[in-house]
């Protein structure tokens, strides 16, 4: 009779001196004094997790293969399709909704404080309109800060980190959640309606990936409602093909860039990419930008005329008046190198900002009053801007929403006031496109300073909130004041239109902190509809990207870092040749036998200081001298299908009429698979036996003890694996390579650098 | 080096002299034919013969004449009335006529009987087309001004509350002139203070009537019409309002600078406080570290302390 706790453990068995070192582990393995640090890059956390990309090929994935014919496949690929499309209309639908919704409720919001602003202007009094306009700002960001600290915290931010994440293979807990999504979109209209620097794109890229995880899935386990559709996809690798459609739909969605939506999946998001996939996923975002269209049309009243795409339009740039000549591209070019710095810079800054966040502001609370802080102060800022600002513009002839007249005589309006009083997307297209001499360079500059230090505060709020619209604002302030002051410079003899280089400084700024190329340029060239700048919006991009690499990296792949994720990146770390599996793998392996006791099987599954997800199931012999090679793996999901269908030897013999397991049961489950507390095993049914050979992946991959770590890594990268078995060459296993093995390796400043394991 | 570039200048002028002697002479030459053409032309016409000539028939040339003399009727108005802008008080019976003449100039292809109609002989047979041209820019520029705004619909005259807008301005003016009559002779001109009381309450009036209008506009106006309003009405309200704030300087602002400065600083002060006393108080995270399950052979500590020194 064996223990409960004897389990077997190969890596003890397998040499000497390994024993060893086992050993002295094993005594210190009770921590009495638990090894705390504060929080800092070089961490893993535990909380994350490994997605599942490889396919369990058992009998049942056989079996059922052996009875789907050629045209059930066929209708597989159909249903892709059909789930693209609606993924591309639910996406469009959701950025309609959320246009529409920020559009009223900021134009209420506006014309509230005008109408005070005014009404004070003559009166006296203005601190008042003050104080109200950032209560208001605050109280609404109250509001959408809530609903993020304290229901879905993982609906913070952008999401283009969570789903950069998600998509290399790492299960970020609640992340493609119906309630995920419900808080993104309340959470980003508010922060938006809120007047906070930040812009509802990048958000767009996270409700699309939710939509499609949830599409994909033919049911909400939110709603715990089945529709019975669609089970064929309930894996992780299919369900990671929709979630890139999806988070290309949004971007299609946000900038009316389908094409830059596909690149922008493409580049930033996908590990994993097919060629299949590209059209599919094409084919959502035109769906989703024609869905959009389409709609945005009947709302503003001019049905069916297609061609304001996009939630943001950056407006068409006159091809005529706008060309660029070649003495213009080392201009565009020292552009991108600004753009690099200041992105550099804001990285910079919002690095030690986050860091401080998550050291010191960790509870719900102070984080939500933070964010309310920062939209009073956003409102406080503007304010003193527009009051202390005497640069006044003719009322006549423009095209401002809002004008705040203030100091300005009778008939003019406050320009500060374009840039501050107004959602940050409108501000956006007046700096493109307002004719030149509506802002003071005064104006420029003041604004610039000022909405760089708030954009940097803002992000990484506990608020649903993006970067790009801020990003381009910014570059947008700064590109024009370059163009004016260089006709100023050279006497107007360069006669540069103030609108064309505040695009390109728009780019070169957002370059410089997202560091996107490829994408970035083709979203850009869509949503100014303009294929003619083109080339100097690459070169800015380009140089904005080498410049800024050069300092730090970009803001996404810092959050990413920051939030302890074991990412993998495409390659393993270049000086990592001398380091073999032995060093890298976790060792010993808790294994399960091919015939197991149910109760050993509940007791490794119960134990929660080994929280492992997969076992490799060795050759049961009886006595554990013998040698027991690797058979197969089984999961931690797997087993907890079986034990809940008391799939046990015994009762197969008892009662032949039992139904076998299919394949479909082990997808019902999927993806929140019960814990292994909530079912109940008997005293007796612990005897009972239970037969892992039909349902272990019998041929996992495995790598001898010997191989280096980046021929490791490349198997596991490219084949998305989640355990990876080593064995010895007997075929024995040794130690087991995860996720966090691998990502633990990372070239820092010094060279080859480990991080350590932490529980967050 | 240098005979030699005098000569070539010398003969280039000599080339330019040649060839400008030659252009003129085939310049008069076309000249002399094209009359001759036109003699021909006629001589022809008294003969009766149709087609494609280039003299028009009376009835069209009698069209022709017409539109020019509405055209420059209307050009006048427009240019006499450009400064202060009266372009649609005084030129909309001039620009109506015109639109009726061009519309009698198209219409006449409706008697398509005759082989030779004016409409495709005076709009369409050449390349410059310059009475569609003409016709265009007028139609252009009544658009640009947005006239139809603050003129009744379909019908001729101002609209009710145009004439009540500029009646209400008529008396703005006469207000301030009545009151700077009275001072200009003793005080400085800079203090206009008693313009400012005695007109305020109809300067108001004006402002008020003028924003109605503009709100009307932009919620009446989502279909088709510009936000605009006509731009009589605009360039008046925006010389009186000019007048008011720049040159009188009425419209004095209370700028109540302190308790501006004393709100916003308490605001910017707050997220010091906040995280002051959050560094302070707050406890800090920290994180348990996880010893992994690992073979901690000397080789690979050796390893990575010898890249990390």
């Amino acid at each position: 009779q064996l223990t409960p706790s004897s389990f077997l453990r190969i890596g003890q068995m397998s040499n000497v001196d390994l024993n060893e070192d086992i050993h002295e582990l094993e005594t210190e393995l009770p921590r009495q004094h638990p090894n705390e640090i504060p929080h800092n890059e070089k961490l893993l956390s535990l909380k994350y997790e490994s997605l599942d990309y490889d396919n369990s090929e058992n009998q049942l994935f056989l079996e059922e293969e052996r009875r789907i014919n050629h045209a059930a496949f066929r209708t597989v690929e159909i249903k892709r399709w059909v789930i693209c499309a609606m993924i591309g209309i639910l996406t469009g639908l959701v950025a309609c909704f959320i246009d529409i919704v920020v559009e009223n409720l900021a134009g209420l919001k506006y014309r509230v404080v005008k109408g005070n602003i005014d009404k004070f202007t003559e009166k006296g009094g203005l601190s008042f309109s003050l104080l109200l306009w950032a209560t208001l700002n605050a109280s609404v960001v109250m509001v959408g800060s809530v609903i993020v600290a304290f229901i879905e915290p993982v609906a913070a931010g952008s999401g283009i980190p969570q789903i950069k994440c998600y998509l290399n293979g790492v299960k970020i807990p609640h992340v493609v959640r119906l309630k995920t999504l419900v808080i993104k979109v309340c959470g980003v209209i508010l922060s938006v309606v809120g007047g906070l620097a930040v812009g509802k794109e990048g958000p767009m890229i996270h409700s699309g990936a939710v939509i499609a995880a949830g599409i994909s899935q033919g049911r909400s386990t939110s709603l715990k409602r089945d529709f019975k559709i669609f089970e064929y996809f309930r894996r992780d690798t299919e369900k990671r093909d929709f979630v890139s459609a999806g988070a290309a739909a949004g971007v299609s969605a946000a900038f009316g860039a389908p094409v830059g939506g596909v690149l922008f999946s493409l580049e930033e998001g996908a590990s994993f990419w097919n060629q299949f996939l590209t059209w599919r996923i094409f084919f959502a975002s035109m769906i989703s930008t024609f869905t959009l269209n389409s709609v945005l049309s009947v709302y503003h009243g001019n049905a069916w005329d297609l061609s304001s795409p996009g939630l943001i339009n950056f407006g068409r740039f006159d091809t005529e008046k706008m060309g660029y000549t070649i003495q213009e591209i080392p201009i565009f070019i020292f552009m991108g190198v600004v753009g690099g710095i200041l992105g550099a810079l804001f990285n910079a800054l919002n690095y030690w900002l986050t860091m401080f966040r998550i050291r010191y502001i960790h509870r719900p609370c102070l984080q939500v009053v933070e964010a309310m802080l920062v939209a009073a102060v956003t409102a406080t800022v503007g304010f003193v801007m527009i009051y202390c600002s005497r640069d006044c513009q003719p009322i006549q002839g423009s095209t401002v929403a809002y004008p705040l007249q203030l100091f300005c005589d009778d008939g003019e309006y406050n320009s500060m006031a374009t840039a501050f009083f107004n959602t940050p997307e409108k501000s956006v297209v007046n700096l493109f496109h307002d004719p030149p001499g509506s802002y003071n360079p005064m104006t420029l500059g003041m604004f610039t300073l000022m909405y760089f230090f708030l954009a940097c505060w803002t992000y990484g709020l506990t608020v649903s909130a993006g970067v790009f619209i801020p990003s381009l604002l910014i570059g947008a302030a700064w590109g024009r004041l370059f163009g004016i002051s260089l006709s100023y410079l050279t006497k107007g003899s360069i006669w540069a239109d103030p609108g064309k280089y505040a695009l390109m400084g728009a780019a070169a700024q957002l370059g410089g902190i997202v560091r996107m190329t490829l994408s970035l340029t083709v979203i850009m060239m869509e949503a100014t509809g303009n294929v003619t700048y083109g080339f100097p919006i690459m070169l800015v991009l380009m140089t904005a990207k080498i410049v800024g690499d050069y300092f730090v990296e970009g803001l996404y792949d810092m959050h990413i870092q920051l939030q302890s994720v074991p990412f993998l990146h495409w390659e393993a770390p270049v000086t990592s040749h001398s380091l073999t599996a032995r060093e890298v793998m976790s060792t010993p392996v808790t294994c399960l036998r091919r015939i197991e006791r149910v109760g050993t099987v509940v007791d490794i599954l119960s134990d929660t200081s080994s929280n492992h997800n997969g076992f490799p199931v060795v050759e049961s012999n009886p006595d554990a001298t013998q040698v027991a090679g690797l058979r197969g793996l089984i999961l931690r999901s797997q087993l907890i299908v079986l034990l809940k269908h008391k799939v046990f030897v015994e009762r197969a013999n008892l009662s032949l009429v039992q139904r076998r397991l299919k394949l479909k049961d082990f997808r019902d489950a999927y993806p929140r698979f019960p814990p292994i507390q909530s079912i109940h095993v008997s005293q007796d049914e612990r005897e009972c036996m239970i037969d892992l050979s039909e349902f272990m992946n019998p041929s996992p991959y495995t790598v001898p003890q010997e191989a280096s770590l980046p021929r490791v890594f490349k198997l596991f990268r490219a084949l998305g694996l989640r355990h990876l078995v080593v064995v010895d060459n007997r075929n024995e296993v040794v130690g087991m390579v995860t996720r966090k093995d691998l990502a633990r390796y990372r070239l820092g400043k010094e060279g080859l650098e480990e991080l350590s394991l932490a529980q967050t | 080096m240098a005979p030699l570039g005098c000569f070539l200048q010398l003969f280039s002028a000599l080339a330019l002299a040649l060839g400008l002697a030659a252009g003129e002479t085939r310049r008069l030459l076309a000249l002399e034919a094209l009359g001759e053409a036109e003699e021909l032309a006629e001589e022809l016409w008294g003969a009766g013969l149709p087609g494609d000539l280039p003299e028009l028939e009376p009835e069209c040339r009698r069209l022709l004449v017409a539109f020019a003399e509405r055209s420059a009727a209307l050009t006048d108005c427009l240019g006499r009335r450009a400064r202060p802008v009266r372009l649609c008080q005084a030129c909309h019976l001039d620009y109506r006529r015109l639109l009726a003449q061009y519309g009698s100039i198209v219409r006449a292809v409706g008697n398509s009987s005759e082989s030779h109609n004016c409409a495709k002989s005076i709009l369409t047979s050449d390349r410059l087309q310059i009475v569609v041209t003409l016709s265009e820019f007028f139609n252009e520029t009544w658009e640009a001004a947005n006239c139809a705004n603050c003129l009744k619909n379909s019908s001729e005259g101002l609209s009710d509350s145009t004439v009540e807008f500029l009646d209400l301005f008529n008396k703005s003016l006469t207000c301030f002139e009545h009151n700077l009559q009275g001072q200009t002779t003793y005080l400085s001109p800079n203090n206009y203070t008693e313009v400012c009381r005695n007109c305020n309450e109809t300067y108001r009036k004006l402002n008020n009537l003028y924003n109605n209008l503009q709100r009307m506009n932009r919620q009446g106006g989502e279909s088709g019409h510009s936000a605009h309003l006509c731009i009589d009405v605009e360039d008046a309200m925006n010389i009186t309002r000019k007048l008011w704030s720049r040159t009188f300087n009425c419209s004095m602002p209370c700028s109540d600078t302190v308790p501006v400065i004393a709100v916003s600083s308490f605001i910017l002060f707050l997220p010091i406080v906040f995280y002051l006393s959050s560094f302070l108080h707050s406890k800090q995270k920290k994180r348990i570290l996880i010893l992994p399950k690992r073979i901690q052979s000397n080789a690979s500590l050796v390893n990575i302390q010898e890249k990390y020194s």
